[in-house]
């Protein structure tokens, strides 16, 4: 029972430190068009370069898998801006469009996150010896998706504390899943390519479809292709190999 | 056969398929801007799965080179466009008349494939069967780009066999560069990271900057989304099953 609680407070501990992904928004103060198209561009490398490593993680347990992960994953996405369009949605002040990506990160990163938490219980796999290793780990890891979340809220006019508190109620579903994860490793453990493949797919088919357009409409293609290759990549060995 | 003659013949391979790009021209003389569109997000699929398996590859190897390497990559795809004038240059125009538009596509593309020569360069490094995985991705997206060229050239009085021919030429440094980057890999294998690396990152940044803005405007971004991710997952599905 000890290991059960002991897994369960990590996993809170991991989840409140994606809203120190909102930290970088106490400095910036204006907010305008141009803000939107980076933060956006920052946003899609991100979840682009979060979504390489799901995909490399996922394909070690099924290629196969992990792309009919994806393809459900994609599906997910169509059905739910199908849903958000046919309805009036308001964001604080935004509608429309710009609340329409709002609610769909949301949405997105609240669905990775169920994944997510299923990889940390694997990973704990019945031993708790290296627990504090990966409970740092992932909480580091957690902060850039706390960082692209906050990068789509903040330019919309959600303030900062709004920001952290949505990124952190975005991250509740990794202890909520890492237990049962943990308690019963052989049942979770086939079902994660699934997972990984379903949250890399979502948050791809969302850059392409809501994010990278907005940015190529809104800044300067020069400065949003760097942004975004940068933080792709920065993401990828910040999550893989730090 | 030598393992040299194998990186010219895939990579030389790979740079003919861009004459193929020609043949929906044979069916329709102009094509709809919708087609061109979808033309150029699969070859920006095709190239972020390509990019995706070799930035795995470097850093695996070395996770410091490997970041290092996509950095300058990154570096070096920015700085051909900001000296060469063509950071703001719209690629896909097919009205547009004057020579000097025509000489800047030609060298955005000539630049463009150096990146794919190295990508291929090193994948073969890395191993055969890799190095085929590559080179069969950057040919398949030789394919629509060199479609996207044939219409932009044939719109402005280009035969259409010309047309292709340039086609195929526009990625002669793409041969070259696969050769030069394979033999000093093999010269000195501890390059191979920087390389994997340095391939990753400009072919990452020539999507998002070359690619992806000209398809927005050409297509909706559901079907461009769509086309991409597709292209993608077959290029993370192949790569990932042991290959």
């Amino acid at each position: 029972m000890d290991a059960v609680l002991l897994v369960l407070g990590c996993g809170l501990l991991t989840a409140l430190a994606t809203g120190l992904g909102a930290v970088p928004f106490v400095f910036v103060r204006s907010v305008s068009t141009r803000t939107i198209a980076y933060s956006n561009a920052l946003a899609s490398g991100l979840m682009l370069g979060a979504s390489f490593g799901l995909v490399a993680e996922g394909t070690r347990f099924g290629a196969w898998q992990t792309i009919l992960g994806g393809v459900v994953g994609v599906a997910f996405i169509l059905a739910t801006e199908r849903y958000l369009r046919a309805r009036e949605i308001h964001f604080g002040e935004a509608h429309g469009h710009g609340a329409r990506s709002m609610a769909l990160i949301l949405i997105v990163m609240t669905v990775h996150s169920f994944a997510e938490g299923v990889a940390v219980g694997v990973s704990f796999g019945g031993s708790v010896t290296l627990a504090f290793v990966i409970v740092v780990a992932i909480a580091v890891h957690n902060i850039p998706e706390g960082l692209a979340i906050s990068a789509v809220l903040r330019p919309r006019g959600v303030s900062v504390a709004g920001c952290a508190g949505w990124s952190i109620v975005s991250s509740l579903p990794q202890p909520i899943m890492a237990v049962p994860a943990y308690l019963a490793v052989g049942a979770f453990a086939p079902l994660l390519p699934y997972g990984l493949g379903f949250a890399a797919g979502a948050m791809v088919f969302m850059v392409f479809e809501e994010l990278l357009p907005e940015a190529y409409e809104r800044g300067r293609k020069a400065g949003v292709a760097l942004l975004a290759a940068l933080t792709l990549v920065g993401m990828m060995v910040f999550q893989q190999w730090l | 056969m030598d393992p040299t003659i194998t990186v010219l013949v895939y990579s030389s391979l790979a740079a003919a398929a861009a004459a193929l790009g020609a043949a929906p021209l044979l069916v329709r003389q102009r094509l709809p801007i919708a087609w061109i569109g979808w033309s150029n997000a699969l070859a920006a699929g095709l190239m972020l799965g390509a990019a995706y398996a070799l930035l795995l590859a470097g850093l695996d190897l070395s996770a410091g080179a490997g970041a290092a390497g996509a950095l300058m990559g990154i570096a070096f795809a920015y700085w051909t466009h900001a000296v060469s004038r063509t950071t703001e240059l719209e690629l896909n125009r097919l009205e547009e008349m004057s020579a000097d538009y025509g000489y800047k596509i030609l060298l955005v593309n000539t630049l463009h494939s150096s990146a794919e020569g190295v990508a291929i360069g090193a994948a073969m490094a890395v191993s055969l069967p890799f190095g085929a995985l590559v080179a069969l991705a950057i040919a398949a997206h030789n394919v629509p780009e060199g479609t996207v060229l044939c219409s932009v050239l044939t719109s402005r009085g280009v035969r259409l066999s010309d047309a292709s021919g340039l086609a195929v030429v526009t990625n002669v440094t793409q041969v070259l560069l696969a050769v030069v980057t394979f033999a000093i890999v093999a010269a000195e294998p501890s390059v191979l990271p920087w390389a994997l690396g340095v391939a990753a990152g400009a072919l990452v940044f020539l999507v998002l900057f070359e690619l992806l803005p000209e398809c927005y405007r050409q297509a909706g971004p559901r079907s461009i989304a769509l086309v991409t991710i597709v292209a993608m997952g077959i290029v993370v599905l192949l790569s990932g099953r042991g290959i």
